[in-house]
C-alpha cells in the first residue's frame, strides 16, 4: 500500500480512494453503459422493424426469428482460399453422368442469372436484398447429367471445408454458384472469387471459396454440421444447433 | 487494509499478546539456558500444516506471472471473436466503386489497364491482369485489387490488424498440433489459479464471507443464463425435440431411395474426395466424429 497517497494531507482524494465508493461507481457506470447502449441499438434498428413487418411471396415473414438486419456482409472468418481467378476451378461431380471441371472464364460463359436474395447468418444478422449473379446449381446438375438417385449436394471449398444441402434447397431458383454481389466482385473474406449461395438456409451453407459441387445419395454432414450446428439449418425454424 | 493484515498474519507467525508467541528466530531460547516454551511439533507434516497457505500464494503468484501473456492473447482475441458479426477482427477492408467509360472487348490488355488506372488514379504497373467475360481484373503489388465490370470499377484493399490476426490465429487451435498442447497447459494453469484462489486468504475475506458470495456470483451467471435461456435443448429444432432424439448426433437421415429398395454401393465418383467429407457413421458411433 505504499502507493496510496497521504489522504489526510489531500482530503479531496479520499473519496476516490474509497474502495466501496469505487465499486459502486463502477457498477453504476457499467449498468448505465449497458442500458444506454441497448437503447441506442434498439432505437436505431428501423431496418429490422421494417423487415419483420414484411412477408415473402411464400407467406413467411421476411426476417426469420432471432435475426437483425445489417446493411453489408460481415466477415465471419474461415480458412481462406487463395482468391485467385486464374487458378479457380469448379469441379462438378459425384452422382452425375458427365462430371466436369470449369475455370473462371468458363463459368462466366455458362448461362447466367441474377437474383435478389436475403441471407441469414446463424450468428443473428441478416442482409436483405443483395443482387447475386452467377449460375444456378440446378443448371450445373443438368449440364452434368445428375443421376436419379442423388439426394443431396455437398459444396466443397478450400482446405477441405464442406457443407451439405438437400437437393430441394440446392435446386431453388436462387441457389447459385455466385461470383458477384451488387455488381461487385467478392472480397477475399467473403469467398472470392466464387462462393455458393443457398439463401433459404443459414449462410454457412453458402460455402465460401468454393471448389466443387458434388451430388450424393446419402447425406454427409459437413464441417460445421459435425461441430454442433444443425444439419438442415432452416432460419425460419431457428435450426441453429444440432 | 484488513486484507493486507490477514495476508501478513498468514505469512508471518502471530505474536499477539493473547496467545503465546510462536517460536521464531527471535524468540528461541538463548543458549544461556533460560526457561522457554515447549518446542513446536516438527517434521514435514507440521511444516506443511503451518506453511501451506503461504506456499499456495507463492505458487499462485508465479503461475499468475506465467499466465499474463497467455491471458492477454486469449482474452483480447476472445472479445474480438465474440463480436465478429460487428467487425472484422483480422483485417481492415476498404472498397471504393466508381464509373468509367466501358472498356471495349477488343481493347488490348495494355489499353484496358491504362484506362482503368487513369480513372482510378493508380500509378505503377499491375502485377497481374486477368480478363474473362465482361471483367478486367488488375492486381497491384500493394495488394489492391481493381475490377472493371462494364462501366463500374471496384477498388478493393485490405490490411491485417497485426496483433488481432496473430492472436486470433493462436486462439483457434485447429490445425496447430504443438500449440494445442501448450494451450492445454495454459488451461491447467488457469484451473490452478482458480482453485488456489479459493484458499489464499482465510477468514471473512476468504471463504467464510466475501469469497463465498463472489463465488456464488461467478457460478450464478452461467447457471442463470442456462436456466433463463432454456439451455442447449431450447436452441434445437422444436419439432425434433418434441419427437425425441432419433440419433445421438441429432442428424436426420433421409429414407433410402424406394426405387432401388435400399442402399446401393456408391460409385467411384461418389467416394469421398476430401479429408473432411465424412461418411455417415454407424449408429453405434453416435455423435463422436473426428474431423
Amino acid at each position: 500500500m505504499t502507493d496510496r497517497p497521504d489522504l489526510d494531507r489531500y482530503p479531496e482524494l479520499k473519496k476516490g480512494w474509497d474502495r466501496r465508493e469505487f465499486l459502486k461507481s463502477a457498477a453504476v457506470g457499467t449498468a448505465f453503459m449497458a442500458v444506454g447502449g441497448s437503447l441506442v441499438r434498439i432505437a436505431a434498428d428501423d431496418l429490422t422493424k421494417a423487415a419483420r413487418a414484411e412477408k415473402r411471396p411464400d407467406g413467411r415473414v421476411r426476417l426469420p426469428p432471432g435475426q437483425r438486419v445489417i446493411e453489408n456482409l460481415r466477415a465471419m472468418g474461415g480458412e481462406e482460399g487463395d482468391g485467385d481467378v486464374k487458378t479457380f476451378r469448379l469441379k462438378v461431380h459425384g452422382l452425375v453422368k458427365t462430371p466436369f471441371e470449369v475455370d473462371y472464364a468458363g463459368l462466366l460463359k455458362l448461362p447466367q442469372v441474377e437474383r435478389a436474395a436475403d441471407v441469414h447468418c446463424v450468428t443473428g444478422w441478416t442482409m436483405l436484398g443483395g443482387m447475386w449473379k452467377g449460375v444456378q446449381v440446378k443448371m450445373l446438375a443438368e449440364k452434368a447429367g445428375i443421376k436419379a438417385e442423388a439426394r443431396h449436394v455437398i459444396f466443397e471449398a478450400a482446405h477441405g471445408f464442406t457443407a451439405n444441402v438437400p437437393l430441394k434447397e440446392a435446386f431453388a431458383d436462387n441457389a447459385l454458384i455466385t461470383y458477384r454481389l451488387n455488381g461487385k466482385p467478392f472480397q477475399l473474406q467473403h469467398g472470392a472469387p466464387v462462393r455458393g449461395l443457398v439463401p433459404d438456409l443459414y449462410f454457412w451453407k453458402s460455402a465460401k471459396w468454393i471448389t466443387g459441387v458434388r451430388f450424393v445419395r446419402d447425406d454427409r454432414p459437413g464441417f460445421w454440421e459435425v461441430r454442433g450446428y444443425h444439419n438442415h439449418a432452416d432460419p425460419w425454424k431457428e435450426e441453429r444447433y444440432g | 487494509m484488513a486484507e493486507s493484515a490477514e495476508i501478513a498474519e498468514e505469512a508471518v507467525p502471530s505474536s499477539s499478546p493473547s496467545s503465546p508467541p510462536e517460536p521464531t528466530r527471535s524468540t528461541r531460547p538463548a543458549k544461556s539456558g533460560k526457561p522457554s516454551a515447549p518446542p513446536p511439533p516438527s517434521g514435514f507434516g507440521a511444516l506443511v500444516k503451518k506453511r501451506w497457505r503461504a506456499w499456495l500464494r507463492a505458487v499462485h503468484r508465479d503461475v499468475g506471472y506465467i499466465a499474463v501473456g497467455f491471458t492477454v492473447i486469449y482474452a483480447l482475441s476472445g472479445i474480438a471473436m465474440n463480436h465478429i458479426e460487428d467487425w472484422d477482427p483480422n483485417f481492415r477492408s476498404s472498397e471504393v466503386q466508381f464509373q468509367i467509360t466501358p472498356i471495349p472487348d477488343d481493347a488490348s490488355d495494355e489499353d484496358a489497364v491504362a484506362r482503368i488506372a487513369a480513372a482510378a488514379g493508380i500509378s505503377g504497373k499491375p502485377s497481374d491482369v486477368f480478363r474473362a467475360g465482361d471483367e478486367v481484373r488488375l492486381e497491384y503489388p500493394n495488394g489492391s485489387k481493381v475490377t472493371a465490370i462494364g462501366a463500374a470499377v471496384t477498388v478493393q484493399k485490405r490490411d491485417s490488424r497485426f496483433f488481432f490476426r496473430v492472436a486470433n490465429w493462436l486462439h483457434a487451435t485447429r490445425g496447430k498440433a504443438a500449440w494445442k498442447y501448450i494451450s492445454d497447459a495454459y488451461a491447467v494453469l488457469l484451473l490452478y489459479l482458480a482453485i488456489s484462489g479459493l484458499f489464499m486468504i482465510k477468514g471473512k475475506l476468504g471463504l467464510r464471507w466475501r469469497g463465498t458470495i463472489l463465488i456464488g456470483v461467478g457460478l450464478g451467471a452461467p447457471l442463470g443464463y442456462i436456466v433463463l435461456s432454456g439451455g442447449p435443448e431450447a436452441q434445437k429444432d422444436p419439432a425434433k425435440v418434441a419427437e425425441g432424439k432419433r440419433g445421438e448426433d441429432g442428424i436426420r437421415l433421409l429414407p433410402p431411395d424406394p426405387a432401388d429398395g435400399g442402399k446401393s454401393a456408391p460409385s467411384a465418383d461418389d467416394a469421398p474426395q476430401r479429408p473432411r467429407v465424412l461418411k455417415q457413421p454407424p449408429p453405434s458411433e453416435g455423435g463422436e466424429r473426428k474431423p
